[in-house]
């Protein structure tokens, strides 16, 4: 187990030592596309926790990251708070939102599950698309960034803003690293594996379940703020099921219950999106079509391949990480079961 | 407007109208769920498939009854070839990994769609029958909207007697109560499934295109659809036919009278809705098993 966290902490450093290399290359374009992966590799590592860990695959995840945009556009150009505070109670805003979706949500279990956080996502983007207070559909404009004057650094520059980014979401990855460590960590890590079993150790399991839903979702909303002060401009669409399936695909891709398998995923799905989207107008099938590419392909995303890949090339016994890697098959089978 | 019975008439025919066309949908979607605990999130995009291709049928042959009768079959191939490429191929991984796929597959069939159609909307006006009107207790009504009723209600009296009266029904029945004991009793669980989910395929592109002369169709509509098709499965209750129904009478009329006295919320009611059933009664309104 030990060396497949080393693993993966080797693989996020390369990844940020990647995304470092290019910021010092990155002209204007460049580091939108930088400060977009970095929002992207936060929210992908929030749907993780629940996805991945807790074995909660929302489809409606998205919902919450919207959710945390709209709330800082709301705080701050609505009603004038400072951007500080407004990402702080944005967060917290949508924390309590997962929370209580969480509550309703985790009633259901398996295939349910999935269906309901897509219906439950569809009423959020109908909220805000009919919302005309916000924008409605047109979205809302004239966000401003975190003001960081104080210390010297201007995050209206764009490459300041993008390095801000990316420390940002490294930071990220190190507290979540932390937080599976904790003993919180190991109960998520065997809620996904068998929750039958935890409930039979006599954990509550769909407190667990609930907590890591709002704990996720706060996450999101977090993303959510900084995403706002990204683009200065937000609509419906970022609370769309699109988006959802795109995160998805980001987490899939890269390997669930990784943590750094999405994050490789962002930055692998943006860099995509930006060079397919130049030779072609057909982004979604594409995105499909590498989701269903990856299901199919049996391994447990990027993370997966590079894993057996590595472990080829050391002349390891297969069977060592592979237990660890690629969450227990049967676990789906036996929510099917219920 | 409340007082007046005119009112009421147009609105309930409406939202039958709304409902026959969800349960065609959801009929399909919730007895493979109940069987193989599978939902096809790309049902949607049949439905969507069967309107752009009668459309393009009844262009052609200028017959919208060539359309009625070739468009599911149609649909019906390309959902066995979807199934025979990509589902069945993961039986074995569980569903969690079909459902992705399935998502995988909504992204794709709509940019085809796209691609083929364009993002327009599509609708003929000619060969199209009951195009008149009709009067009803001295109200006028839309003849086409009542043979999309007629439709409904004859699909249901079919899968009634189907389900009821045949082997086939006896052992979708079994297979939904009890897969494990019923494959042990010598049902073929997997052709079982395999055939439910092509009439449910069938059953997608018909509904697709008899709505589309009225509706007209165009890419987005499978998406558009997808969601209320899969609240009416959920609040239903898996696997059966009375929940599929139930659920579609339910859910169209709340669509239905939402849009009309409160149209910003329409949507948002219809999820409260599903909210509370799941608080009440977590397997559905009628679940087949339990």
């Amino acid at each position: 187990m030990a060396h497949v966290l080393q693993f993966r902490h080797a693989l996020a450093l390369v990844a940020l030592a990647a995304l470092l290399i290019f910021w010092t290359q990155a002209g204007y374009f460049g580091m939108e596309i930088l400060a977009e992966i970095a929002v992207f590799a936060i929210l992908a590592m929030s749907l993780d926790l629940a996805a991945g860990y807790a074995g909660l695959v929302s489809l409606g995840h998205a919902a919450l990251f919207g959710f945390g945009a709209y709330m800082f556009a709301l705080f701050t150009v609505l009603w004038g708070w400072p951007a500080s505070l407004a990402v702080v109670l944005a967060t917290l805003a949508t924390g309590a939102i997962a929370l209580i979706v969480g509550a309703v949500v985790t009633r259901v279990q398996g295939v349910f599950f999935i269906v309901i956080t897509l219906a439950i996502g569809e009423m959020g983007y109908e909220f805000f698309f009919k919302n005309r207070a916000l924008g409605g559909d047109d979205g809302l404009s004239g966000i401003s960034r975190l003001d960081l004057s104080a210390i010297g650094v201007d995050l209206n520059d764009p490459g300041i803003f993008a390095l801000f980014l990316i420390v940002v979401a490294a930071i990220t990855y190190l507290l979540l690293v932390r937080l599976l460590a904790s003993p919180y960590g190991a109960v998520l890590t065997g809620l996904h594996d068998n929750p039958g079993r935890m409930r039979a150790l006599g954990l509550p399991v769909r407190t667990y379940q609930t907590s890591i839903f709002a704990f996720s979702g706060a996450l999101a909303g977090f993303a959510g703020t900084l995403s706002a002060q990204h683009t200065q401009f937000i609509t419906p669409n970022l609370l769309h099921w699109t988006t959802s399936g795109e995160v998805l695909v980001m987490v899939i891709l890269g390997g669930l219950g990784t943590l750094v398998g999405p994050v490789i995923g962002a930055v692998v799905l943006t860099l995509l999106r930006h060079e397919l989207s130049n030779v072609t107008d057909y982004w979604g099938f594409w995105l499909g079509f590498f989701l269903i590419l990856i299901v199919l392909g049996g391994k447990n995303g990027i993370v997966g391949w590079l894993a057996a890949g590595w472990n080829a090339l050391r002349g390891a016994r297969p069977d060592d990480d592979q237990a660890a890697d690629e969450p227990a098959e049967g676990e789906e089978a036996s929510d099917a079961a219920r | 407007m409340l007082a007046d019975s005119s009112f009421w008439i147009v609105q309930i025919l409406n939202s039958l109208q709304l409902s026959m066309l969800l349960f065609l949908l959801s009929v399909g979607l919730t007895v493979i769920f109940g069987l193989m605990n599978f939902v096809n999130l790309a049902h949607g995009s049949l439905y969507a498939l069967g309107a752009l291709v009668g459309f393009t049928i009844a262009r052609a042959t200028q017959s919208m009854w060539a359309a009625y009768l070739l468009a599911p079959v149609i649909v019906t191939a390309i959902g066995a070839v979807l199934y025979m490429l990509l589902i069945d191929r993961l039986r074995s991984a569980g569903p969690m990994k079909q459902v992705l796929v399935t998502f995988g597959l909504i992204f794709v069939l709509l940019d085809v769609q796209k691609y083929v159609w364009g993002t327009d909307q599509l609708g003929v006006t000619s060969g199209v029958p009951f195009s008149g009107s009709i009067e009803i207790l001295g109200q006028i009504y839309p003849a086409y909207r009542l043979f999309i009723i007629a439709v409904g209600v004859a699909v249901f009296a079919l899968l009634y007697l189907l389900l009821e009266h045949t082997r086939l029904g006896a052992e979708v029945r079994a297979g939904v109560d009890d897969p494990e004991t019923a494959s042990c009793l010598g049902v073929n669980v997997e052709r079982t499934f395999f055939v439910v989910f092509l009439i449910g395929c069938a059953l997608a592109g018909l509904a697709g295109v008899v709505a589309m002369p009225e509706f007209s169709a165009e890419a987005g509509m499978g998406v558009a659809i997808l969601v209320p098709t899969l609240v009416v499965v959920v609040v239903g209750g898996l696997g059966s036919l009375r929940g599929a129904l139930a659920g579609s009478l339910l859910i169209g009329t709340t669509l239905t009278f939402g849009t009309v006295f409160v149209p910003q919320f329409a949507g948002i009611i219809m999820y409260a809705l599903l909210v509370a059933v799941l608080l009440v009664r977590p397997a559905g309104l009628f679940p087949a098993r339990g």
